[in-house]
């Protein structure tokens, strides 16, 4: 098909994952190309350079015609996890250098004498003390030890640090301390070594916290400076010279450049990308209101999304595998800091195995057989029943290959895994028994889906429910009757839809500072004095950027009641439109919604300030359907619904034969991915191809 | 009863523990003092229709195991008369099932259908109960009448309307009342977030099959706690550790255990443990068991259900009139030190049947420094728990400053805690050469220095082990001491581990508190010369210490292979000869103490 005019201009998404890298392009035309292939894992970019060519080859476009390139990765996340970071040395206040050790003393887990934790990022022996102080109305106690600073520069020098991180005490109340720290440091140490100090990463309280994000930031900025260098180069080398953004934690993009400044904001750049990308779609289909659930082959993700805009958290931490949203399981890893998309993961994959143990109850994950030695069915050398092996087994995904072909599937080797694994050992019949195992699957993910949802005061049933990922649309129907979730909704490219989330991503910055204060008695005038303080840097540092006259800015703030330790965010109205009582009063709202009380006359602080400028993506990812397969796929198979509806002869169709809607049971098999539509279930077809599933019948 | 299958156990065990997480959650953002959303000094438990236990959010173990006791009071009084809408308090350890006067229990009865089908049940430690001293937690106290507000179980609710009354007389009786009474709402918020869950759930899988599934849980819990038991070898273990004792001439209190190991049940006999004493020390008998419980339940190497399941194959014995099960009307108030002690203890006589799953003895328990008085005109509170480290393990280094797993809490941040009391924080460290020597050294004590910055205030402390140390195992040394000291004006004075006078402080005073290290375990002088060297480096220990102790020669940062083997085969010689004493010389040294035990005040910042 090589019908791209020479005048088509392309913006491209490209999000590497594990196993692999997805490609979305989307034409000025209107057009979209999708592309998958295999991740280079020893140089991510190599994949990228190899997609973008065989692109370019197949739909014969010049690499000129290549407008804008946007990333997702997950370099930030694997380093940290890997322990493959910059040798770090650390500078902070005299008596303090085990605050980056001790963290929060807390373990995330009981009764267990074989606890581990992560070791701290930075050695004990490469965190050296200053004598100052400042306390927490900024006030100098004591002022910097000039030659405490250079002996501990000397020594950072000395031990060959590639980056350093410096985190004083209450530096966010009074940055002066570090500021002199940073400048000299500057002047002694080799140039190329990466200086970061915590005003800048996060001038937020919270010792710990801010230390440990500093630190993240210092370790992860040598790699990251390196793989988009690399990236930069190679890209440029085979031509392509448009500017690469890459997605933050947060959702929004940045160029390059800026990510040089903040690599710790690109931690979690690709799981964001597909809740951005939901909640784009979601606006448009007039669904803002959204739980998002990707599923892939090690893990699973929840999100929500609530009038449209996701879920953010600061409560983060890396390094420690898994990502449970809950602070009650944090400790074992490293804290972050930083707005991030309120993800939470949890270990069900198509690659989870399936165990037995010796009571006779059933598990599934956290340990995955991931991608190699894979499920069984895969023949790959894995031999433990997975869920992939469960799915094969109910008739669920196609007994005999996936992704077009590219991946062979054997139904016998799944079939003799589960039995001898699961069916076996609790005497059920295998059928029974794979069921089982799909069903606690979807039990384990509807923890994450409630650690994002009821855990914050949320009740799922308000909610559409949004699946994508390889696994997501097989397991949605299952999750969302568990929650009692009457609706879900699947996007077309639903396999790659992270990479379509980053089409649809916005230019997004955010200053923050904190800055405590009674709300009795507090003139709005010194609030609006603040917010002019952050909106003037917030645009100096985005004067420079294409389209800044339609920036946006959001104020907001962050409050709790006196005493409180935790606070929630709420909206504030712009320059001369807001005052004291009304933010009272929708704080008050959402404490109320969230935990299900609160009064507007009880005593509030004011926390931290906040303005977020945004630039709307360009149009995105509209879909008008054409181009979709019609008709049946594979005629029909024997898929098995649980002990209630048995095994039923279902039809296989492709989405495009949705239209008027149809009862299930049904399978509709993709190229990404395959849906599942149980009995009791509708499947239609909805705006720009998606597919909406709603339960008929309780 | 039939049984339930597999799956719908799994998904109701998920839902089940989801319930007592969430209440978890919830509690901590809506809390009003730093002692339960920044220490997390509270708990969250969920239990069935019987009021058995049947959930633990993830908090503190040595809670946990008091709420069957609290329960079963509960369920006794107010069977046949629960409404809807009601709730329950109470902190009275004599005769409702509390612990001790600062934790609050609130409890609310589920109805479904019109039956209680579960109970939501919170407790918090409560910034501040009354009685002699700001914080409620003075040692000195001799009967409970001195040591605050006394909650005998009573509805806080009753149908929906609010018991007015006793919030009122408590407003009157506690120092901080926004904050008690504040954190008293976080627990109701809590009981109603675990209500809607709970509603749910029944409204999905109906009342019979939840009650099914609940069974089946506590059977599968009570299971493998059978097994556990039944893997160690039958017979009588024995045990004994010390309190250090309370005042500045203080007489040690005993600990004496025997664990009686018969198939798969086993009786835990604390006969011979001291009498009670006259100071806030004595431990009301469901914390006895508590502590019982979360030992055996640390053996449980399987992830089980946390139910009463496994709590029933043990059974306790507590004789009256002991430290560990008093009579009215003793004080009880800083009694979390019993429990801490008496897990050290069981776990001893735990090592000699199962040598290869326990740990040597870890810091002993949290300390607890509080300080309260009046600053710019206002009263404040300030009180925390210093958490420490764990004893060497079979296979590794004890954790160095992690919470004592009976007690899963979290420190409070230097910087808020500087912007909420008047009070600096100096340092907060590891302290140089404080960890007991082993193949697998202890956890390294934590150091923390407050520098008080109000006009005056009293100050008042439960710490331990001066003088009885974490004991190492199979060949491992003992930890190091604790030592809290008081700096004024250039001149120092040592502290009692549990003074029994009260302290009065003032601005400008500085007070060291150093913790215990942990024990280690096996000998020293089969540590790799490697890890020696590592802890050299990161300036753990001393190059001295690494010859001394552990017979490891570091030079110009390397490691001096030949030496070290001469080194290591003089030591073996020497060992005999008390050598289990010279860490314990190393350490006081960096603390700046000289060997008469004077500490020099210039010495007080230079160990860390």
């Amino acid at each position: 098909m090589k019908s791209n005019a020479v005048g088509t201009r392309y913006r491209v998404a490209v999000d590497i994952g594990g196993t692999f890298t997805d490609f979305v392009l989307r034409g000025s035309e209107g057009q979209l190309l999708t592309y998958k292939l295999s991740s280079t894992t020893d140089d991510y970019g190599r994949a990228i350079v190899q997609g973008l060519r065989s692109l370019s080859a197949e739909h014969g476009f010049a690499p000129e015609q290549v407008v804008e390139i946007v990333h997702g990765t997950t370099v930030g996340a694997n380093t940290v996890l890997e322990g493959k970071g910059a040798k770090t040395a650390l500078i902070t206040t005299h008596g303090f250098r085990d605050v980056l050790e001790l963290r929060r003393v807390r373990l995330a887990e009981l009764y267990n004498m074989n606890y581990v934790r992560s070791a701290p990022l930075v050695q004990r022996r490469y965190r050296y003390e200053v004598r100052e102080r400042i306390n927490f109305r900024g006030d100098v106690v004591t002022p910097l030890n000039v030659e405490d600073l250079e002996r501990a520069l000397e020594l950072v020098a000395k031990s060959g640090a590639e980056s350093v991180a410096i985190c004083l005490l209450h530096s966010y109340a009074n940055a002066a301390h570090e500021k002199l720290v940073e400048q000299r440091a500057r002047e002694v140490l080799p140039a190329d070594c990466f200086v970061s100090a915590s005003y800048r990463v996060l001038p937020e309280i919270q010792e710990y916290e801010r230390t440990s994000t500093t630190v993240i930031n210092a370790y992860i900025g040598p790699a990251i400076r390196r793989y988009c260098q690399r990236l930069r180069e190679s890209l440029s080398e085979a031509g392509f010279h448009a500017p690469i953004q890459i997605m933050q934690s947060s959702g929004g993009i940045l160029s390059i450049d800026e990510v040089l400044q903040h690599p710790a904001q690109i931690l979690e750049s690709g799981p964001a990308a597909g809740v951005i990308g939901a909640a784009t779609v979601g606006i448009r289909w007039g669904e803002p209101n959204l739980l998002t659930v990707d599923m892939g082959g090690t893990t699973a993700k929840a999100a929500l999304i609530e009038d449209g805009r996701p879920g953010k958290t600061n409560e983060y931490e890396v390094g420690a595998g898994i990502n449970v949203s809950s602070k009650l399981v944090k400790g074992r890893g490293h804290a972050l800091k930083l707005p991030v998309i309120d993800i939470s993961e949890i270990g069900a994959g198509g690659g989870s195995i399936a165990r037995v143990s010796s009571h006779a109850t059933l598990s599934v994950g956290p340990d995955s057989a991931g991608a190699a030695p894979g499920p069984a069915c895969y023949c790959l050398g894995g031999n433990a029943a997975t869920l992939t092996d469960a799915m094969v087994a109910l008739g669920y995904v196609n007994p005999r290959y996936l992704i077009g072909g590219a991946l062979k599937i054997s139904f016998q080797d799944a079939v003799r895994a589960l039995q001898n694994d699961v069916a076996h050992q609790l005497n059920l019949p295998l059928l029974e028994a794979a069921h089982g195992v799909y069903t606690l699957a979807a039990t384990t993910m509807t923890r994450a889906v409630k650690a994002v949802s009821t855990f914050r005061g949320r009740d799922p049933r308000d909610f559409t429910l949004f699946a994508f990922g390889g696994n997501g649309p097989l397991m949605a129907a299952e999750i969302a009757s568990a929650l009692d979730i009457k609706r879900i909704r699947i996007p077309r490219f639903a396999g790659l839809f992270s990479a379509v989330g980053l089409l649809n991503a916005r230019m997004e910055r955010e200053v923050s500072r904190t800055w405590l204060r009674s709300m009795e008695g507090l003139a709005y005038d010194e609030v609006e004095q603040q917010f002019r303080l952050l909106e003037a840097d917030l645009w100096e540092s985005c004067r420079s950027l294409e389209r800044s006259d339609q920036m946006k800015l959001q104020r907001q703030a962050d409050l709790r009641y006196h005493g409180q330790a935790f606070e929630l965010t709420v909206d504030v109205l712009p320059s001369g439109a807001d005052n004291a009582i009304r933010i009272r009063k929708a704080f008050a709202k959402e404490h109320l919604r969230t935990y299900g009380h609160g009064a507007e006359e009880d005593p509030m602080d004011l926390v931290t300030l906040r303005v977020v400028a945004s630039l709307p993506a360009e149009a995105g990812m509209v879909e008008d359907g054409s181009g979709l397969a019609t008709g049946e796929a594979g005629s029909s198979r024997r898929v098995y619904f649980g002990p209630h509806f048995q095994s039923v002869e279902t039809p296989v169709l492709h989405r495009g034969a949705l239209e008027g809607g149809i009862d299930g049971p049904l399978v509709i098999e993709e190229h990404d991915t395959t849906i599942l539509v149980p009995p009791a279930w509708k499947a239609m077809l909805g705006s720009e191809a998606s597919v909406i599933l709603e339960r008929s019948a309780k | 009863m039939s049984t339930p299958d597999p799956i719908t156990l799994e998904v109701v065990h998920n839902a089940l523990d989801s319930i007592a997480d969430e209440m978890a959650l919830v509690l901590m953002r809506t809390a009003f003092s730093p002692v339960v959303r920044d220490s997390m000094d509270y708990s969250t438990g969920f239990c069935d229709r019987h009021g058995q236990m049947v959930a633990q959010g993830l908090t503190t173990a040595l809670h946990l195991g008091s709420f069957p006791d609290m329960m079963s009071v509960l369920c006794k009084k107010y069977a046949g008369s629960m409404r809807d809408g009601d709730l329950f308090v109470l902190n009275d350890p004599y005769g409702s099932g509390g612990m001790h006067l600062p934790d609050i229990y609130i409890v609310k009865p589920l109805f479904f259908g019109g039956s209680v089908e579960g109970y939501a049940a919170t407790l918090v430690h409560h910034t501040d109960m009354g009685g002699i001293t700001p914080g409620s937690t003075a040692v000195h106290a001799t009967e409970i009448f001195q040591e605050g507000f006394r909650i005998p179980l009573m509805r806080l609710s009753d149908a929906g309307e609010e018991n007015d009354v006793l919030l009122t007389l408590l407003a009157a009786n506690v120092r901080v009342p926004d904050k008690v009474l504040g954190d008293i709402r976080a627990q109701i918020a809590s009981c109603h977030g675990a209500a809607r869950a709970f509603t749910a759930l029944l409204a999905r899988y109906g009342c019979t099959l939840v009650r099914q599934c609940i069974d089946r849980l506590h059977e599968i819990s009570e299971a493998h706690m059978r097994e556990t038991i039944s893997a160690l070898p039958d017979g009588t273990y024995r045990f004994e550790d010390y309190i250090d004792g309370f005042g500045v001439d203080p007489v040690p209190i005993k600990f004496c255990v025997a664990v009686a190991v018969s198939g798969d049940t086993v009786t835990v006999d604390w006969t011979g443990t001291s009498p009670q004493v006259a100071a806030a020390i004595n431990a009301p008998g469901p914390f006895i068991r508590s502590a019982t419980y979360v030992a055996f339940r640390c053996l449980v190497s399987a992830r089980i259900p946390n139910t009463v399941g496994y709590m029933r194959p043990i059974h306790v014995i507590a004789p009256v009139g002991t430290i560990v099960n008093p009579r009215f009307p003793a004080a009880c108030n800083a009694r979390g030190i019993v429990g801490f002690r008496a897990i050290d203890t069981l776990m001893g006589a735990l090592s000699q049947a199962a040598p290869q799953r326990v740990y040597a003895a870890g810091e002993g328990g949290a300390t607890n420094p509080s300080i309260g008085g009046m600053h710019d005109g206002k009263p404040f509170v300030f009180t925390e728990t210093i958490l420490g480290s764990w004893g060497g393990r079979p296979d590794s280094d004890g954790l160095d400053g992690a919470a004592n797993l009976a007690a899963n809490q979290s420190n409070q941040p230097v910087e808020t805690l500087e912007c909420n009391a008047p009070i600096e924080i100096v340092d907060y460290a590891l302290a140089l050469n404080s960890s007991g020597p082993g193949k697998y050294r202890g956890g390294m004590a934590v150091r923390r220095t407050y520098r008080v910055l109000a006009e005056s205030g009293v100050f008042t402390l439960r710490s331990d082990r001066r003088s009885h140390l974490p004991y190492g195992l199979q060949g491992g040394y003992s930890g190091t001491p604790s030592y809290t000291v008081i700096l004024r004006e250039g001149k120092t004075k040592m502290l009692p581990v549990l003074p029994q006078d009260k302290i009065d402080v003032q601005r400008g005073d500085v007070i060291v508190h150093v913790q215990p290290g942990g024990g280690g375990f096996g000998s020293p002088l089969e540590r790799d010369p490697a890890l020696v060297l590592e802890d050299v480096l990161d300036g753990r220990i001393t190059v001295e210490y690494a010859r001394g102790v552990y017979g490891v020669v570091v030079a110009d940062c390397e490691l001096d292979w030949v030496e070290t083997i001469k080194q290591r085969e003089v030591l073996r010689m020497d060992r005999p000869q008390g050598h289990g004493q010279l860490h314990l010389d190393h350490f006081a040294r960096s603390f700046g103490m000289d060997a008469a035990g004077n500490v020099f005040g210039t010495a007080l910042s230079s160990m860390h």
